[in-house]
């Protein structure tokens, strides 16, 4: 039997059950009373960042084309050419997957076919099926793909204030790569990813949803044995990443597009941090984002009344084992005033005290808006999916928004500095 | 006023939604309730800026708080809502519900006295969100295909309203949509967990009913208004500088009535709702032509759309094959595994839908105005998806025709 650990949080009454399977998988189950949609999902810490990398069945260092991770996603949500989303579709479960940075993510909701599911979704990841065929003709669907997001406004300010801020970084690569790039995609180097990247110590299994805990273990260990010969060597996975510089790659970049209303990302790229504090970062910016750039801030009264800004302004951190930036976003039909008068503000919160009671007002808006969103089963698994990039305890951050100070405050403000700080635009054609 | 509860335990919090409901006699309407809904979420009389507003809700635990304008066909409906934490989850066990009601009411009828200037703020906010519409190139190709198949009908008119008539908006113009708007039809849904809440109805009533001068039920507001004259095949081509290009079908269902509600569910969830579904499976998975292929049907106004992103050059092969889909259906070619997981797959949303109170609200007020029903449970709309046959979904079939056909993104060479 596997030892089972639990971990509650008594400000959203709810918990969360872990433990690790004979094969080194670390299995998740977050027990959600009440809710008919169970949600599954198995996913693997390996993302777009990770290019260059010692291939486990070989032990060559290897660099695979951009938007491999990507690519494997979709080759792998797929069966002897039937779609994945078609074969849980099929049984009325609907399901999807995801790349990110650091991450894949297969997941499935369903209310009635839990078991069937986990089978489907152990099945397909366990059984990759990769031929020159249907290679070539992913390529074209995610050819589409990379052409919707060319035209998404919101998408590209993103990436550019990347691009602005990293200079080796993968990062600064769209995470589906680009129509050349993915062209260099085959079998062979999409079985080379698969075998380093999904062995079950890179792997984890998340749970959500009205569930048996101990069942749900089982089910995902049996599913599991039945792939047992075509398990992957257990080496230590080794990844290669660039040298980052500290300075940042270009201050601005501004690009025109056919829209209406221009956008405005201003990041600040930061020193690497731990998993603890990626997510200490995280909370403290949404406090300093509600503190000094929400609807009840001077600042944004200020901006909205000149008719500046009409919707809002809204500041974010985002942190891995590669990066660290906080970016602060919106938009205006007066990008450049704006971003005036943002970057001055900033100098000026900067050297102002923090305002106590503005403080302990937010957090308790926090602590609130984390009970509310405990409604919400995609808040569970997106704080279990956190937990363990960052290696934290699954709750850890509602710990962390009870124990930041305003002294934390002033000390993060003041790592905002002019050289680290690039712009990004998009404006009408 | 009636008010609805909707009690589910597993939640943490309560959502209270105060809706007005109307019936649009005249489409400019939709610019005049758009400001004067922009001016109500961020001000008030005792509250007159957003900072206040937000603050005020701050120490409320967080509550959220806004004004949504939406079309529920051709009816204009106006909602505030507001959701708070359920006493018993507040580390102090402090009980909100009393001040959320007093918000609420000094929100909707205790507005600021508005000025010109502040009508004229809210005027280009407006004007912005008619202005940037185009910036999101799938959602503005869907909107221009229910345009053209409501054209002159309320839905047909964009939510935020015309430019033109926005920029002639003057300051009584606003008082008099408010004065209108507040006489309008009420129906209150509060949905979430009412554990310990028992008497959430009396308090609402007590606090609002002096409030309320109109006696009609939502149930009576014509919600489709049909100018057939406008039914015709129409295509429309928009250039627009951009990578992909987006095609939105129009489809009207001919002789549509209430009980074709779950048939066509099952009908356009086969057509082009799920993965499994005509579309994906042939536009994308066989032909590789697009990424993005949906279909949404709106119950209340009998019209489907279509809608992929799609290279221009593939813009005459996609029309076929997305042609070719509706007749398979209108022959019958359906199987067995199509049909089922279509059914299936409605069957699960439903059920899902249990696990959002707001989607909970939504459901209570569309029974309302489509069945004239409120007694709808989602184990009987469960049911009703469970007793649609093949026949039925091909009888649907016949029933729909695409009527038009819009192109955004570039010229095309023919």
């Amino acid at each position: 039997m596997n030892k089972i650990a639990v971990m509650t949080s008594q400000e959203l009454g709810e918990s969360t059950f872990t433990t690790t399977l004979s094969n080194g998988l670390e299995v998740y189950i977050c027990k959600k009373p009440g809710f008919s949609k169970k949600i599954g999902m198995f996913g693997t810490k390996y993302g777009s960042v990770d290019n260059d990398f010692v291939d486990i069945t070989t032990n060559k260092r290897t660099k695979v084309p951009d938007g491999i991770a990507h690519f494997l996603e979709h080759k792998l949500f797929e069966k002897e050419g039937a779609n994945a989303l078609d074969l849980f579709s099929k049984m009325g479960v609907s399901s999807n997957a995801y790349t990110s940075f650091d991450q894949t993510v297969y997941f499935f909701e369903t209310s009635e076919k839990f078991d069937e599911s986990i089978a489907m979704l152990v099945k397909l990841i366990k059984e990759p099926y990769f031929t020159d065929e249907n290679v070539q003709k992913e390529q074209g669907i995610i050819g589409q793909e990379i052409s919707m997001y060319d035209d998404d406004p919101n998408f590209m300010v993103y990436f550019n204030a990347l691009r602005a801020m990293y200079n080796q970084n993968p990062v600064r690569i769209d995470i589906a790569g680009t129509i050349e790039s993915i062209s260099h995609i085959t079998k062979e180097l999409l079985y080379t990813c698969y075998n380093t990247f999904y062995s079950p110590q890179n792997m984890f299994f998340i749970v959500v949803g009205d569930v048996d805990v101990e069942h749900t273990i089982s089910l995902i260990e049996e599913n599991l044995k039945k792939y047992e010969n075509n398990s992957i060597p257990k080496n230590k996975i080794e990844k290669f990443r660039v040298e980052e510089d500290k300075k940042i790659e270009q201050k601005e970049i501004v690009q025109k597009m056919d829209i209406y209303l221009p956008q405005l990302c201003i990041g600040y790229k930061l020193d690497l941090v731990d998993g603890k504090e990626i997510l200490k970062n995280e909370i403290m910016v949404n406090i300093i984002s509600d503190m000094y750039f929400s609807k009840q801030s001077d600042f944004f009264e200020k901006e909205y009344n000149s008719g500046k800004v009409n919707d809002s302004i809204d500041m974010q951190y985002e942190g891995s084992d590669s990066f660290s930036h906080v970016i602060i976003s919106t938009l205006s039909i007066n990008i450049d005033e704006v971003e005036k008068d943002i970057l001055e503000y900033i100098e000026q919160i900067k050297n102002m005290p923090v305002d106590e009671e503005l403080f302990e007002t937010i957090k308790k808006k926090k602590i609130g808006e984390a009970i509310l969103s405990s409604d919400n089963l995609n808040v569970s698994y997106r704080r279990i999916i956190d937990s363990i990039l960052n290696k934290t305890d699954v709750y850890y951050q509602i710990e962390a928004l009870k124990n930041i100070t305003k002294e934390d405050i002033k000390e993060f403000l003041g790592k905002l500095g002019k050289e680290n700080q690039v712009s990004s635009k998009i404006i009408a054609k | 006023m009636r008010i609805y509860k909707i009690n589910d335990k597993k939640f943490k919090s309560i959502y209270i939604s105060y809706n007005f409901t109307l019936e649009v006699n005249d489409n400019k309407i939709f610019s005049s309730y758009a400001v004067l809904g922009s001016l109500m979420a961020k001000s008030s009389n005792k509250y007159p800026t957003q900072k206040d507003i937000e603050k005020y809700l701050n120490s409320l635990y967080g509550a959220n708080f806004d004004v949504n304008i939406e079309k529920l066909g051709d009816l204009y409906n106006l909602e505030f809502r507001i959701e708070f934490v359920n006493r018993e989850f507040i580390p102090s066990k402090e009980e909100l519900l009393d001040k959320i009601l007093d918000f609420l009411e000094e929100m909707i009828y205790n507005p600021l006295d508005w000025t010109q200037d502040s009508i004229n703020r809210e005027k280009d906010f407006i004007l912005q969100r008619i202005n940037e519409r185009k910036d999101e190139k799938l959602k503005y190709g869907i909107q221009r295909a229910e345009e053209l198949l409501c054209k002159g009908e309320p839905f047909g008119t964009y939510l935020y309203g015309e430019a033109d008539v926005v920029k002639k908006l003057e300051l009584k113009d606003i008082k008099q949509a408010y004065n209108e708007l507040i006489n309008q039809c009420i129906t209150v849904i509060v949905s979430g967990n009412l554990d310990g809440y028992d008497n959430i109805d009396n308090k609402i009533s007590k606090v609002f009913n002096e409030h309320d001068k109109n006696t009609s039920v939502i149930e009576d507001l014509k919600y489709n208004v049909k100018l057939q004259e406008n039914y015709k095949y129409e295509e429309v081509k928009e250039v627009q500088d951009t990578t992909q290009s987006v095609l939105a079908l129009g489809l009207r269902i001919n002789n549509c009535t209430p009980q074709d509600f779950y048939a066509l569910n099952v009908y356009n969830a086969i057509l082009g709702t799920t993965p499994s579904s005509k579309l994906f499976q042939n536009v994308r998975e066989k032909e590789s032509l697009a990424y993005t292929v949906r279909s949404r049907y709106y119950r209340f106004k009998d019209i489907i759309v279509i809608y992929a992103g799609i290279n221009k050059e593939n813009y005459k092969k996609a029309l076929e094959v997305i042609r070719k889909q509706l007749d398979d259906m209108r022959r019958g070619n359906i199987t067995d595994i199509e049909f089922k997981s279509a059914r299936d797959s409605l069957l699960a949303d439903l059920l899902e839908w249990r696990d959002s109170k707001v989607a909970m609200a939504k459901m209570k007020l569309s029974n309302l105005i489509a069945f004239k029903d409120e007694s709808i449970t989602i184990e009987q709309m469960r049911d009703g998806i469970r007793n649609v046959t093949m026949q039925d979904v091909v009888n649907m079939a016949n029933k729909v025709e695409i009527e038009k056909v819009f192109l955004l993104g570039g010229e095309v060479n023919e």
